[in-house]
């Protein structure tokens, strides 16, 4: 083969190679980028109280047509719980292990192939994993709980529409899944008063140094843009109402038994916040998050379902 | 009766020392046989003296007793089955063997035993330490050198195949293999602990036990006991018949087979002259039946000598003094230089007097840390404490729920603490820098120095709308976790000033468990 012969092949294929992988790249993504499901026809957000927090879910998620209406046969969901601390479930820091065991088994009864259960932690990963007890009743109930703190799990993505956090890297099982399930724990938090569902999305990204740079509320609220829970069941059992949101002592903690679920997230978070106490358009996450139409703020205008058990 | 079985007894208790020991700094399998491995750990000659005068003459320091009466018994054979660095020279002798062209393999009586080097470093050393200094300690001690070269070099490399592994895995979804992070290291500390792995990989494949015979302090100190050993290994006139295997095999090469002698103060017990013998021409017996030879007693003419060396590394250990101006200014976040004037080192360390004095650098802590907080130095701690480890919050904070430094340190640099005594040690105290903070510059919430805080020492307080952190001293305990999380660079806005003797932080307030506050009705 001559020379130019060779540089022209050469030339030829790469272009077709690139060509190949940039666009089986975009589609793959733009799959993994489809919107939410609506909820249709039935109610925007089930509030529950009065009741243990398994039987609370359990309520709440039947009122919305029960986990088959959000997880479909043979799909991937990341089921995303605030396990950040190396605290027992006893301090109301992580998210209710048994609330979480009883999703995931939901996940697996409408068909879900795999559950990946993980958190970006601040304390040591593993004993985080271990003490939050949420390892232990993940797995048992047949999920895959995976490491969150390790850079290279790590990808960049685009935010289109974002103020401020137009670029963040996202955790590549988030990337990868079909259903993400936010399951937070209502907590007080001491610069941004309550970190419920929308904050609980800072244990997705990698460098949470630069929201806290950048505007921190405006951070939390573009993060939306980039993917929306499909569902966010909001843990208010247990409530820890100051020193968040590690907290201190069990004296932190009030037991409020409530429960909220809904596909909104910004609705998720307003009403958590009138339970904790607080007015939502105090909150400056959720305030700017409704400004940007990533959810409603305004509960009026939703048709909640109120339970008691 | 015939001794050759010995050689195969050491090598066997040898390697499986070094192998308890090596999974211990690389922190495999925690627990496991820990209380076999703490017992080696507290046999260790060095790390054993400073345990029992660091935590006031505890029995658990009292290793370096048995060490001594053993070797006065029947010589260093610590040499060759405690000591780490010991046994992996052994196989560094093994490996260069098989590199060795068949004529070269042998090892050949000495007839200088090097006195003035080795009693001159353990002098040099002893009087450094005497004054305050533990430089040659920190370079010489064979456990932490082991120590060092496991967490430089074997530590990281096991790291990255753990991590290879995890992540084959993972493509079948088997998560059986936990991913480690990678020890934070300087490149200085690698370097040295390069030149000390490279100088004893030369030392140790041209000359056998080397090291052990010229720089190592502790092989110094137990040559003084050996030479009063009880039992010695020596020659049985009538079966010897001058073949010289074992001086051939004689890693210490303290064995002269022409003249029948054996220098007992360089003999590192390796028992492998025993297993070279065909003829039982070798065998232990008591000193009494021996004629002293006066080729092996030791020089006294080496006090000149010694004491240059003493003052030239006793010059050495100078303390280098850094002061950095602290400029102020506003403008944009983390540009106040902040950041502690003394290295912030672990709870249980109790001062920096007493860490400094009583650290041998061996990292120990430094690998089992699930933090990777705790990072080797320098000079953090001036020449006097070459090496030592310190606290590092630029990248890790302390997990307040943990106290592995304080259970596994050998030297009781590190004091054995409860959970419960460590989580109101004060290490240092959070210095919050108002004009460098992202709140008053930026006028933006942030407090992720307080959402990191485990007792509130930092809590974020009302400013103009937003909130600011705040710090109660007396609360805080200097987990750095503060300073960690503090978003802003080059310099924090908040960081952890250490405390030069650590101090008691106020206890959290007893807690009278959850209130009860079940919704009556919904508030939408």
């Amino acid at each position: 083969m001559r020379r130019r012969d060779f540089l022209k092949k050469g030339v030829f294929y790469s272009l077709l190679v690139g060509l190949y992988t940039s666009t089986i790249g975009r589609i793959s993504k733009a799959i993994a980028q489809r919107p939410a499901p609506r909820a249709a026809a039935g109610y925007d957000l089930v509030a529950v109280r009065g009741g243990e927090p398994v039987a609370m879910y359990r309520r709440a998620i039947q009122e919305l047509g029960g986990m088959q209406r959000y997880v479909k046969s043979g799909q991937r969901v990341v089921v995303k719980p605030n396990m950040a601390w190396d605290l027992p479930p006893e301090r109301g820091a992580n998210t209710n292990p048994e609330l979480v065991g009883a999703i995931v088994r939901d996940c697996f009864a409408a068909g879900a192939s795999r559950v990946f259960v993980f958190d970006h932690t601040v304390d040591q990963w593993q004993r985080a994993y271990t003490n939050s007890g949420i390892e232990q009743a993940a797995r048992d109930a047949g999920a895959l709980v995976v490491p969150g703190n390790l850079e290279r799990d790590y990808q960049e993505v685009q935010i289109p529409g974002a103020r401020r956090l137009r670029t963040a890297r996202v955790h590549q099982q988030i990337i990868e899944a079909d259903v993400v399930i936010n399951v937070p724990i209502l907590k007080h938090h001491g610069s941004t008063t309550v970190t419920i569902a929308m904050k609980n999305l800072m244990g997705i990204v990698w460098d949470r140094r630069f929201w806290h740079l950048n505007d921190l509320h405006q951070c939390i609220a573009d993060f939306c843009l980039y993917r929306k829970p499909d569902l966010n069941i909001v843990d208010g059992y247990l409530v820890m109402t100051r020193n968040g949101p590690r907290g201190t002592s069990t004296a932190d903690l009030t037991v409020m038994r409530s429960l909220i679920i809904s596909s909104d997230i910004v609705a998720a978070d307003a009403a958590s916040t009138l339970i904790f106490g607080q007015q939502p358009r105090d909150i400056g996450h959720i305030r700017i998050g409704s400004e940007m139409g990533i959810g409603q703020m305004n509960l009026e205008a939703l048709n909640i379902k109120r339970i008691a058990l | 009766m015939k001794l050759g079985y010995l050689k195969n007894v050491r090598i066997v208790v040898s390697l499986a020392v070094l192998l308890l020991l090596l999974l211990v700094f690389i922190d495999i399998g925690a627990g496991f046989l820990q209380g076999v491995t703490d017992f080696f750990i507290r046999l260790q000659l060095i790390p054993s003296i400073f345990r029992f005068l660091a935590l006031f003459f505890t029995i658990s320091g009292l290793g370096f007793v048995l060490v001594l009466a053993i070797t006065w018994l029947v010589g260093r054979v610590y040499c060759s089955s405690i000591c780490p660095l010991g046994t992996f020279q052994d196989i560094i002798i093994a490996i260069a063997r098989v590199f060795k062209k068949k004529k070269n393999r042998k090892f050949a009586y000495s007839a200088n035993p090097k006195n003035p080097i080795r009693y001159g470093i353990l002098g040099a050393t002893i009087i450094l330490w005497l004054s305050g200094s533990l430089f040659l300690i920190n370079l010489l001690d064979p456990f932490s050198n082991f120590g060092k070269i496991s967490v430089t070099f074997f530590k990281p490399a096991y790291i990255w195949l753990n991590n290879q592994l995890s992540f084959l895995l993972e493509r079948f979804y088997i998560y059986a293999v936990d991913p480690l992070a990678p020890v934070s290291m300087t490149f200085e500390v690698i370097l040295i602990s390069g030149v000390i792995l490279i100088t004893l990989v030369i030392m140790s494949a041209l000359r056998g036990r080397l090291f052990c015979n010229t720089l190592c302090p502790a092989g110094a100190m137990l040559s003084l006991v050996a030479r009063k050993q009880v039992f010695q290994i020596t020659f049985n006139e009538e079966a010897c018949n001058f073949c010289g295997r074992c001086e051939r095999v004689c890693k210490a090469e303290c064995l002269n087979s022409k003249t029948k002698t054996i220098d007992h103060s360089r003999c590192v017990g390796c028992f492998n002259c025993f297993n070279a013998c065909s003829n039982e021409g070798l065998s232990y017996s008591r000193k009494a039946a021996l004629v002293a030879n006066p080729a092996t007693e030791p020089k006294v003419n080496a006090g000149k000598r010694q004491f240059l060396l003493a003052l030239a590394t006793g010059l050495l250990s100078i303390p280098l003094f850094n002061n950095t101006s602290k400029a102020k200014g506003f403008g944009r976040p983390g540009l106040v230089p902040t950041g502690t004037t003394m290295p912030v080192i672990p709870p249980g360390a109790l001062s920096h007097d007493h860490f400094t004095s009583h650290c041998t650098s061996c990292y120990l802590c430094v690998g089992v840390c699930p933090k990777n907080v705790i990072v080797p130095t320098m000079f953090g701690h001036g020449l006097q404490g070459i090496m030592q480890p310190k606290l590092d919050f630029h990248k890790s904070f302390c997990n307040f729920d943990c106290v592995r430094c304080c259970e596994v340190c050998p030297t009781g640099a590190i004091t054995p603490q409860t959970l419960e005594q460590k989580q109101t040690i004060q290490i240092g105290i959070a210095v919050f820098m108002v004009e460098s903070c992202i709140v008053t510059i930026d006028r933006t919430d942030c407090g992720a120095c307080s959402e990191h805080c485990p007792t509130k020492a930092v809590d974020m307080v009302l400013w103009d709308n937003l909130r600011i952190p705040e710090v109660t001293p007396d609360l805080c305990i200097g987990c750095g976790a503060c300073e960690f999380a503090c978003p802003t660079y080059p310099y924090k806005a908040i960081y952890v000033e250490s405390n030069p003797v650590h101090k008691q932080a106020r206890p959290i307030e007893e807690s009278e468990g959850p209130q009860e506050g079940a919704l009556d009705e919904f508030p939408f």
